[in-house]
């Protein structure tokens, strides 16, 4: 790519490149006070709804008059409520096994459809379709599909906690599982052809590559797309509510359902900001703690260096 | 987030990062950068905020009043009632129109609350009355219409004395009948019956035996719509009753939250889950829907005998599947439970529904207006027609012109003569404490918890 | 999304910094070879991925008096678009131009507000652009879900509910902190010769973005359209909470509404999702390459 630079008479600047050490300096630096409408914007919208989610959690409302101050009730409640504790379970284990089916197939498929036979560019053009329906659209889709009586499938696949809960993964899977293939097919392709080379002059069998090769060269694309999986894996709060209501009972009621439920059905805004409060503090937690593990810390872009 | 520190602050070699503004600062260009972002936004804002809103009381000029409506088959009623008012020379005098508003059914009640809580609320509402409209009450929200009705002799006289104090706070009206009776039924499926030579039950071992019929014909006994939980509750607040009389709920309504542990509610809870493990409701009906016609449909196709339903199971199926309706729709009184106190004449359910009014409306004459229309004979006569009974106080002689006659008078005399009417628990408790108790009915229903895990789940709510 | 925007080795790069969406086809790659294995598992999941659009086609189609059979594969006879028709007349065309509105100003807003933030997060480096990167960074994790409660407060009391822009607002800033780190990425390999031989023709800021930045991160620039654009467009919290009436209801919340609506007639709603994903799967195969490429932009290439 080329860039035609518009050459102008270089006017007369008094303050031509103050320099600091090396060559031009500061000049055709933007100030920083351009970020601050972003800024500004994204405080208002993110930033301030979080801080009063905060301090919603200290008080009791109602959605009608005023927030009253509780003081620590509802985080007290949260540590005791069997649901709380239920739903924390649900939401963990909903996301792990999330993260195992849409990791395993992605993977695979990425790896697969990284290749430049004409019959994967096609297919891979196919498997992009589910990503293209809202998720509210694909949980409409399979709640008609699922309906008991009237569906195309008449089990009673939603009402039984492991035929919910199994259904919601593979939902969520369904629909994200061509984003992640093509992310893990984007870094499939990075992988340097001289290292299977290399590993074919040493004898290794397909297998011996994927597991010495492929593998080891996309951690960064796990990492990826698993702290992608687990913030997304969030939202399955659209899925759970089409698809069970948080049913059977109460057993596909994940922290975001929980919530949702305990905000606008019992309209205990204080205890769903205190839920609202832990869901942030975990989701942030866990996108550092995968960040660290993954020693992302210490990479930098190369370019940096130079 | 340390970890990512290093990518902007690390000094790399040969470069500094002491801050220095670039260029000159604040100059006319900088400020096209900066604000044109801001402008952008600021211009869409004031473009969109024109775009569709909902008006009411936050926006409104009194012109147009907004009335949020429980949006299921029955709504064309009310639909008709502000198409034939805002004709009408009292809108006119009032200088206003009615705007009637659908919310979809299964999100009626958040829909309510937060459009309440907001400032385009609308002026008038549907509710259920008593514990469905306390926080308004509380929130100042409701205009008290007591003496409104006092000194009106069409809304004083227009309605059932019983009926209107049904949804009273504390002795005060705030809400005016608005459809029709809401008793709950047991609807059975008259061709399927006759088929299998049955009659309606009268005693719980007699709806036992018939249970055990149906299943050897391969059909379930009862249509269930389980994943909206209030079907279920039906179950319970019927059960109560016959075992231990009105008293039994009247006591955990007045706040005594160990009126769940009456020897009633226990066993209530135990015949429910024997009627499950027996399979009365098939084996999908946690996953079955009321709200989406489900249930209707299958009790409608005879995949299912009978059906325990408020008294607007006969307008959903006559708008669902109307010769169903007509023809092979039956309907009972529920059973008696062996050895229980509870007269077999007590009724659960609701009375009716309310409008009411919105405190901050800017046109109060014309809300009034149009909530006496509801006491019109006009009014009354298409809830007739609907199939519904009204509960105006000349109910008795319209409903001979009922489509069915014969439906109309049961539902009439069943809540005229019963000695108690238990308003639906969820209605009584309001929506905080409803919501609650419908989640521990669903883990009831789903097998999640036991009888007496349940009882003592129940005394635990707050 | 995660911080691996910034900090990919670049030598995952093309040397000439432009983003890698399209195919670098100078190496003949490994996967050319068969692999028969692997080709029978996308075989598989190709069924079910068909499946499942399959039978909402055929259902779709079916008329409303035939009941659904238990055989997902069975064609419809005598296929009908009645229900076609009557999800059109329930003021299809309403929503989708509603949530056009929503996508469109999104984006804009998202462009216009996220390009000088990155801008300024790679150009300037002091403590203040620093600072802003920062909470753009700590941003990607929250969960939108987890601030719908005091948004629907701040919405209330700016007498925004039930208006569109109650959707778009909180929308576009929760579709921020992914555009920010794809942009500063996309920024970060513009070649500083670049921005200093513009500097020393004494060009301004402003037009260093304009002739230099923005036509260089083209490939992050679509990469954030497409992200921000599909957030608009599936977004439903936002839009269930803070909107209820027909006026500014959105295509996920008509859906939802739908399924009340047409209850147990599945070939209607079916009708309904289908007619949903045609708009998309237009700009799908109209601009494919675009759109794959961009989101794997997401990905952090």
């Amino acid at each position: 790519m080329t860039v035609t630079v518009e050459k102008t008479p270089a006017a007369a600047q008094k303050e031509q490149a103050h320099r600091t050490g090396r060559r031009a300096g500061r000049t055709g630096r933007p100030h920083a006070v351009w970020a601050l409408p972003g800024v500004l914007f994204f405080t208002f919208f993110a930033v301030v709804p979080m801080a009063l989610a905060l301090y919603l959690s200290f008080t009791s409302w109602d959605g009608l008059g005023d927030p009253r101050p509780v003081g620590l009730d509802n985080w007290r409640k949260l540590l005791d409520d069997p649901r709380m504790t239920q739903s924390l379970w649900l939401t963990v284990v909903l996301t792990v096994a999330s993260w195992a089916f849409q990791t395993v197939v992605a993977l695979l498929l990425g790896v697969w459809a990284a290749g430049r036979q004409r019959n994967r560019a096609i297919l891979s053009a196919v498997f992009f379709v589910p990503f293209l329906l809202s998720s509210t659209a694909i949980a409409i889709l399979f709640y008609a599909l699922l309906d008991p009586n009237f569906g195309i499938i008449q089990k009673d696949t939603l009402g039984s906690q492991s035929g919910a809960f199994l259904a919601i993964v593979f939902v969520g899977g369904w629909q994200f599982i061509p984003f992640h293939t093509l992310i893990y097919q984007g870094g499939a392709r990075q992988i340097p052809e001289v290292l299977y080379q290399a590993a074919a002059i040493d004898g290794a069998g397909r297998y011996r590559q994927f597991f010495s090769i492929t593998l080891p060269q996309l951690r960064h694309t796990i990492t990826t797309s698993t702290v992608l999986m687990v913030v997304g894996s969030l939202t399955y709060f659209e899925t759970v509510l089409i698809l069970t209501k948080g049913g059977p009972g109460t057993d596909t009621a994940i922290l975001p359902y929980l919530m949702y439920e305990a905000g606008f059905k019992t309209y205990d805004f204080g205890y769903a900001s205190a839920i609202a409060s832990f869901l942030v503090i975990a989701a942030t937690g866990l996108s550092l703690v995968l960040v660290r593990l993954t020693g992302f810390g210490a990479m930098r872009s190369t370019r940096e260096g130079m | 987030m340390e970890s990512s520190r290093g990518q902007f602050t690390g000094t790399t070699a040969g470069r500094s990062t002491g801050s220095g503004a670039g260029g000159r600062p604040f100059s006319r260009r900088w400020f096209l950068g900066a604000g044109s972002a801001s402008m952008l936004t600021a211009g869409l804002g004031a473009g969109l905020t024109a775009c569709g809103s909902g008006g009411g009381s936050g926006g409104g000029d009194g012109k147009t009043l907004t009335a949020f409506v429980y949006g299921d088959d029955a709504v064309k009623v009310q639909q008709a009632g502000v198409d034939r008012f805002n004709k009408s020379a009292a809108a006119k005098k009032a200088g206003g129109t009615i705007k009637l508003q659908k919310v979809p059914g299964s999100d009626y009640s958040p829909k309510l609350r937060t459009a309440m809580g907001s400032p385009s609320a609308p002026d008038i509402f549907f509710n259920w009355g008593g514990g469905s409209i306390k926080p308004y009450e509380e929130a100042d929200k409701l205009v008290d219409l007591t003496d409104i009705i006092e000194g009106d002799p069409v809304l004083k006289d227009g309605f059932l004395p019983s009926v209107l104090a049904a949804g009273d706070l504390g002795g005060r009206h705030y809400g005016i009948p608005m459809r029709g009776m809401q008793p709950v039924i047991l609807f059975y499926n008259k061709s399927v019956f006759a088929e299998h030579k049955l009659q309606p039950p009268t005693t719980w071992d007699q709806l036992l035996d018939i249970n055990a019929k149906l299943k050897k014909a391969k059909i379930t006994p009862f249509a269930l719509g389980g994943s909206d939980v209030w079907p279920e509750l039906m179950w319970l607040e019927y059960l109560v009753d016959r075992i231990g009389g009105p008293e039994v709920f009247k006591r955990i309504q007045d706040g005594d939250a160990e009126g769940w542990g009456d020897p009633a509610v226990v066993r209530a809870a135990e015949l429910v889950k024997e009627l499950i493990d027996d399979g009365a409701f098939g084996s999908k009906f946690t996953s079955v829907s009321y709200v989406n016609g489900g249930a209707p449909a299958v009790f409608a196709r005879g995949k299912a005998a009978m059906h325990l339903m408020g008294s607007w199971e006969y307008s959903t199926q006559l708008g669902k599947f109307p010769d169903f309706a007509k023809s092979n729709l039956g309907w009972a009184a529920f059973p008696t439970v062996e050895g229980g106190t509870g007269d077999v004449r007590n009724v659960v359910g609701n009375p009716t529904n309310y409008w009411s009014i919105n405190a901050r409306t800017k046109n109060k004459d014309l809300a009034v207006g149009f909530l006496k229309d509801c006491a019109s004979k006009a009014y009354a006569q298409a809830l007739i027609d609907n199939g519904d009974v009204p509960t105006t106080s000349n109910a008795a002689e319209l409903l001979a012109s009922s489509p069915n006659p014969e439906y109309a008078k049961f539902q009439y005399d069943m809540v005229q003569q019963a000695p108690a009417f238990t308003l639906s628990w969820d209605q009584a408790l309001g929506d905080g404490l409803g919501t609650k108790m419908h989640t521990e009915i669903g883990k009831l229903f789903a097998g999640q918890s036991s009888p007496s895990e349940f009882v003592t789940a129940c005394k635990g709510l707050k | 999304m995660s911080h691996d925007t910034l900090a990919r080795p670049a030598k995952t790069r093309q040397p000439d910094g432009s983003p890698a969406t399209r195919s670098p086809r100078r190496r003949r790659h490994w996967t050319r070879r068969a692999n028969p294995v692997a080709g029978l598992g996308a075989f598989v999941w190709l069924v079910i991925v068909l499946i499942p659009i399959y039978a909402m086609l055929s259902a779709s189609l079916t008329g409303a008096d035939k009941a659904l059979t238990g055989n997902p594969l069975k064609p419809p006879t005598d296929p009908t678009l009645d229900h076609y028709n009557t999800v059109l007349n329930s003021g299809f065309g309403h929503l989708l131009s509603n949530t056009a509105i929503v996508a469109v100003s999104v984006v804009g807003i998202v462009l216009a507000l996220c390009i000088p933030l990155a801008y300024v997060a790679v150009r300037t480096r002091d403590r203040w652009s620093n600072a802003a990167f920062r909470l753009f960074l700590l941003g990607v994790a929250i969960p939108a879900q987890a601030v719908v409660v005091p948004l629907y407060l701040l919405i209330a009391k700016l007498d925004l509910y039930d208006t569109l822009l109650a959707v778009i607002l909180p929308t576009a800033a929760f579709a921020m902190p992914v555009s920010v780190l794809v942009l500063v990425g996309t920024l970060r390999d513009v070649s500083e010769d670049l921005y200093e031989a513009m500097a020393l023709d004494g060009a301004s800021p402003l037009r260093v973005l304009f002739q230099l930045t923005i036509p260089l991160a083209k490939g992050g620039i679509s990469t954030v359209v497409i992200f921000s654009a599909l957030q608009a467009w599936n977004g439903f919290l936002f839009p269930l909470i803070f909107t209820q009436s027909d006026g500014p209801r959105v295509l996920t919340l008509g859906l939802f509404n739908y399924v009340s609506q047409f209850g147990v007639n599945i070939p209607a709603v079916l009708a309904s999702v289908v007619l949903s994903g045609i708009p998309i799967f237009a700009v799908y195969l109209v601009a494919r390459r675009a759109l794959v490429g961009g989101l794997m932009g997401v990905g952090g290439k």
